[in-house]
């Protein structure tokens, strides 16, 4: 699998998952624009890394969460390369609180930053991809399916980017444009760690058939394959990716006890 | 309106407490921050002042009085450079 010459957005890649599919995707030939939002020395490391493996990158910063800060980001892109073949929608953020303390700023955030940074970024994408088709793949969560603690929020915002990922896929298939996402169980992260605390990885690892944490790497792997023309038949999917997890949750229940 | 008093403001517009509660000494908790308060504040003061708040510094902050020391730091450093 070859993306040597495209050009791929990777939102929220200073770290994380978004940096192990920043770089799997520039060792595949992609020249990378590295979006981030807090960490901008992570993230000119990610681009370091990146330019190593012979291509470029590109650091910019912008909050998916700010409709104008999208436009921003869009119009650098649009004047300094007027085109992109690749979209990946990773930026993420959240409130861990339990349903009852959910107010509307938390709400808002969460859902502007997880599913309408999609849309926006999305609509974008498809104006830079004309003509030449592309590739959107957005992270999702297992969240989106199961309840999970203090998830609410994020599960809600992530079965929204689902749904979007399947209206998208059908409405700009007929522009060559390929639409889908992954959901993973809970990966190895510093983000999982601020989050979640150490519990939540041990009951993973114990919870989890394939005997492991499903790490970036894992994810970044099954990005790339949906980026490229061997998946080109694959439209508004979201593809798991727990070890077995989410379909052993009863022969599994109470390994490790 | 100095650096103090702006960043004083954007503090009580998101946490919707009472200016006069945001002393210098006051913590986050004390102005009843949470975390996403926390990070909306930072977002909207390096929009006010041109300037970035790394994480990693923001986490250090003990108090407000530490945090507009911070700003104040940075805006002079871009205004020297």
């Amino acid at each position: 699998m070859s993306l040597k010459g495209k050009l791929a957005l990777v939102t929220g890649s200073g770290r994380g998952i978004g940096r192990a599919i920043a770089l799997k995707l520039a060792s595949q030939g992609a020249d990378i624009i590295v979006d981030y939002f807090r960490h901008r020395e992570s993230a000119e490391q990610t681009a370091k890394d990146i330019e190593a493996l012979g291509v470029k990158a590109e650091v910019v910063r912008a909050n998916v969460g700010d409709a104008a800060k999208i436009d921003e980001l869009f119009d650098m892109i649009g004047n300094k390369f007027g085109h992109l073949d690749i979209l990946i929608n990773n930026a993420a953020s959240g409130v861990g609180r339990p349903l009852a303390d959910i107010d509307v700023k938390a709400w808002e955030w969460t859902m502007d930053i997880n599913a309408r940074a999609l849309l926006l970024c999305a609509q974008r994408a498809a104006k830079l991809m004309e003509g030449r088709g592309g590739k959107i793949v957005s992270m999702s969560s297992l969240g989106s399916r199961f309840v999970l603690p203090n998830y609410t929020v994020v599960g809600v915002s992530k079965a929204a980017l689902e749904a979007l990922t399947r209206y998208l896929a059908i409405e700009l298939a007929p522009r060559g444009i390929c639409v889908n996402a992954v959901a993973a169980s809970a990966v190895e992260t510093e983000a999982l760690k601020f989050y979640f605390k150490e519990g939540l990885a041990k009951d993973s690892r114990q919870a989890t058939p394939a005997g492991r944490m499903v790490t970036p790497e894992d994810v970044a792997n099954v990005v790339a394959f949906l980026c490229s023309e061997e998946a080109f038949m694959i439209r508004g999917q979201i593809i798991v990716i727990d070890g077995g997890t989410s379909i052993g949750l009863l022969a599994f229940a109470g390994k490790g006890e | 309106m100095n650096i103090e008093e702006q960043v004083r403001d954007i503090l009580a517009r998101i946490t919707r407490v009472d200016k006069n509660i945001i002393t210098r000494e006051a913590t986050f908790k004390e102005i009843k921050a949470d975390s996403l308060d926390v990070v909306q504040a930072l977002v909207a003061v390096e929009e006010t002042f041109g300037i970035e708040i790394p994480d990693e510094e923001a986490q250090k902050f003990q108090n407000f009085g530490d945090f507009v020391c911070y700003v104040e730091n940075r805006v002079a450093q871009k205004e020297r450079a």
